[in-house]
């Protein structure tokens, strides 16, 4: 993974940033921007929404500019004909494709501008070396992390900090985009050896063994629905489990239940899931939600093909389609 | 694993295609074999109507296996629906495996309009394993 | 003030555990929760707190209200004169202590509700004070003090290789001497060390907020502009909402099988898109933004009018937990008239 490096090459981004914003909320090409800015803590870099060219001064691009914008383009299009700008990253981009794919999203209502992303921090994993409450800032620079902490200046190997979801990332590049904000980065080696390491994991435990690692995962879900929440496909006007008649998933958190709105939700997005790892890592209770979803991208490349999901917003995703000649996974003698 | 099993009778949920294992289940009964009193089948009109959460709920209110049965690849009334149902229920069923669930429990056959021997055979051989497995704890409401 | 040594923990948890049901922080996959202790489970005591709050202990997250059957008659089968069983409850944060006394005006007050009140009861609460607080910690703000918790029944302190326990009120009183024979008395300079300690925690925040003035700013912030601009990256999920200590709405929900059936109490989000739904399908909070502008104006200005207290103890766990990142912090202060840059 090649970040350019020229002096302190994030500021040159944000300034990038902040240029292709300003010029098109100016220019009028869109009414409003969706990107990231700072707040207060180092590790906080939320989604932003802009409307006033004077405003992208608060646009950053920082490790922390994690949080995939892709879903809101849901509600904008809901509330306004307007276009809207907005910047994303290669797991964000596939989401766009999602949301073309699924019908959710008029491609001329998004001018999308594509940040090429060398991975992003964890702040578990820095807060587990560095003493949090006198991190000043952390900015990547090459290969490296650079950390202000206290009154001194520590560099580390950046691969080490970074988000379990970025170490397996296949597509650090933009897949759609109106405008490339700066050069392609190259693929991260190694991304395939831990895409299925984890499901591999657990499909080497027995039936028994299974059932107690999952019911031990499960039993911290708090029913908070942010993964869902947070899932560009999950994109459904009324979702399944919010409907009240008839009750797909009761209101109480018992584990049957629990357990069906896990099974179901991977079920409904299994072969549209584009592996951005968002749901897991916003899961306040650290259930390992990619190991679920990527267990069903397993299945279906083992019986019927590889295929990844929000590449290509013309193609039919899997379970849309069939071969006569399908292998099943059961009996069909 | 429950001590032992004598006197546990499970309940079998069979969502059976109207045009084919239906129909493989009334030739079944006319034909007078016998088949597990386990079993309550559910009739619709093609095993791609069945919905994942349709396997999910059954077991969830008390069912100890469930069955899906469709016509054989080719031969869908509907041209297409059990292509569909292959899919889909392949990925239902190594999902529920993955998660800890014995690959008994549920189950998808192919049977047809014409198989009604087959059609008792199935029933009364996942009735045995369900009842050797015991009821289902894991994917039960308790409420 | 008593004391033991923290080597001996398991076997004060196990004379604890022979008294009441034990529950105790532990951490599973690298998240810590309250969890009921048995023996040679490894308690997490360095981490800063757990993830669900422990007002599950006395609101939790699902609960029985009753039973019913249809038979010759209708026979109802209430839960609540049935619930609470006999608990301890070992290392509560101060600002999750903090919290149970404003819940307490939420159950409490006449009438009360009669599962919170029977489980409040028979539930005795160990605190353990803090001794550093991280940068989303900002309970000084609210005027607890971490390093003690008024409202515990006992107050346990860290010394480094000791525990010190001191008596808060009666039941804690009744606890302690039960535990008497493995514990030792505390000297002087024991009581010196622990003073020591509740006093260092002052200087360590890095977080505060003003509350002067914020009830009535927010009570002419109602049609603001501010709201139409926080609300937008709000994904309405129940994650501040359930890792709230203070949050305490619930829904009634019925699990009905013909003649027969269960009526149940869990916890609602007002975050949620349908929780202020109509049978008829009006909703008075159609959007984000009436909930987003809900959820603050209730923590920070009806519940204060109300009851006297903010319903909110500084704990941080929206401020760290919040996937987009909008948590009170934020609120309070643009509420005290300092932007977010938003």
């Amino acid at each position: 993974m090649q970040q350019k490096v020229e002096g302190y090459p994030l500021k040159e981004y944000t300034t990038k940033i902040r240029q292709i914003a300003k010029e098109a909320l100016e220019n009028r090409e869109v009414t409003a921007i969706i990107g990231w800015r700072k707040k207060d803590f180092w590790w906080q870099s939320p989604v932003v929404f802009l409307e006033d060219p004077a405003d992208v001064q608060q646009l950053v691009w920082d490790p922390f500019t994690i949080y995939s914008p892709v879903k809101f383009l849901l509600d904008w299009q809901e509330s306004c004909a307007a276009k809207v700008g907005i910047f994303v990253k290669g797991c964000d981009s596939r989401g766009i494709n999602r949301l073309l794919q699924d019908k959710r999203l008029e491609r001329e209502r998004v001018a999308v501008y594509g940040v090429p992303c060398g991975g992003k921090a964890d702040a578990e994993k820095i807060r587990a070396s560095f003493p949090s409450k006198e991190i000043k800032s952390v900015t990547l620079i090459g290969e490296e992390l650079v950390l202000a902490v206290g009154e001194r200046e520590e560099r580390v190997k950046a691969e080490a900090y970074l988000l379990d979801k970025c170490l397996s990332c296949r597509h650090p590049n933009p897949v759609v985009y109106d405008k490339l904000v700066w050069e392609e980065v190259s693929p991260r080696q190694y991304a395939d050896e831990s895409r299925f390491a984890r499901v591999q994991a657990v499909e080497s435990l027995v039936t028994e063994e299974r059932f107690a690692y999952w019911q031990r995962q499960f039993d911290r879900c708090i029913r908070c629905f942010a993964c869902r929440n947070t899932c560009p496909a999950c994109n459904c006007r009324v979702c399944i489990f919010d409907q009240a008649e008839p009750r797909w998933l009761g209101k109480a958190n018992d584990p049957a239940d629990t357990l069906n709105y896990h099974i179901i939700r991977a079920f409904h997005v299994a072969g549209r899931c584009f592996e951005c790892g968002e749901c897991e890592r916003i899961c306040p209770a650290g259930v390992p939600l990619q190991e679920l979803n990527r267990k069903l991208i397993k299945g279906i490349n083992d019986a019927y093909g590889d295929y990844e999901a929000g590449l290509d917003p013309t193609d039919v995703p899997p379970l849309g389609t069939y071969r006569g000649e399908d292998p099943a996974g059961f009996d069909e003698s | 694993m429950p001590v032992t099993n004598e006197g546990f009778e499970p309940l079998i949920v069979a969502f059976c295609c109207n045009w084919c294992s239906y129909a493989g289940a009334d030739l079944a009964g006319v034909s007078r074999m016998s088949y597990s009193s386990n079993v309550r089948i559910i009739r619709v009109p093609c095993s791609s109507r069945v919905n994942p959460s349709f396997i999910i709920r059954a077991f969830q209110r008390g069912a100890d296996g469930v069955l899906v049965a469709g016509c054989h690849p080719g031969d869908c009334h509907y041209h297409s629906g059990n292509f569909f149902t292959r899919r889909r229920l392949t990925v239902l069923k190594q999902m529920m495996e993955y998660l800890g669930i014995e690959p008994e429990r549920f189950q998808v056959r192919w049977i047809s309009g014409s198989e009604g021997a087959k059609f008792a055979m199935v029933m009364n051989s996942v009735a045995e394993e369900i009842k050797r497995l015991g009821p289902n704890r894991k994917l039960r409401d308790v409420r | 003030m008593k004391r033991i040594a923290k080597a001996n923990l398991a076997e004060l948890l196990s004379a604890m555990a022979a008294e009441a049901k034990l529950y105790v922080p532990a951490e599973s996959d690298g998240i810590v929760n309250f969890v009921s202790w048995q023996e040679g489970l490894a308690v997490e005591l360095a981490a800063l707190n757990v993830l669900v709050p422990p007002k599950k202990f006395f609101y939790p997250q699902t609960e029985t209200v009753l039973q019913y059957e249809m038979g010759e008659d209708l026979q109802i089968e209430d839960f609540a004169c049935k619930a609470g069983e006999k608990a301890i409850l070992f290392a509560v944060r101060p600002c999750d202590v903090s919290s149970f006394a404003m819940m307490d005006k939420v159950y409490l007050e006449e009438p009360p509700d009669e599962a919170y009140r029977r489980r409040r009861e028979n539930t005795t609460v160990i605190a353990l004070g803090c001794t550093e607080p991280d940068e989303a910690c900002f309970c000084q703000s609210f005027d607890i003090d971490a390093a003690k918790a008024p409202g515990a029944d006992v107050l346990a302190v860290d010394t480094g290789e000791e525990l010190a326990l001191v008596a808060q009120t009666e039941k804690g009183e009744e606890l302690i001497s039960a535990l008497n024979g493995l514990l030792s008395e505390a000297t002087s300079g024991d009581e010196n060390k622990v003073k020591d300690e509740q006093e260092k925690i002052a200087d360590r925040y890095v977080t505060s907020v003003s509350l002067r003035g914020i009830k009535e700013r927010l009570a002419g912030m109602f049609a603001a502009d501010y709201w139409e601009r926080l609300y937008k990256r709000c994904i309405g999920c129940g994650t501040c909402t359930f890792l709230c200590p203070t949050c305490h709405c619930f829904d009634l929900q019925e699990y009905a099988a013909g003649n027969c059936g269960e009526r149940i109490r869990c916890w609602d989000a007002c975050m949620f898109a349908d929780f202020t739904q109509m049978a008829g399908g009006h909703n008075p909070r159609p959007s984000q933004k009436e909930r987003v502008r809900q959820r603050f104006m209730h923590k920070l200005n009806y519940f204060p009018q109300q009851h006297g207290d903010y319903a909110c103890v500084g704990c941080g766990r929206c401020v760290r937990k919040c996937p987009v990142n909008l948590d009170i912090l934020e609120v309070i202060r643009e509420a005290g008239g300092g932007t977010d840059g938003l």
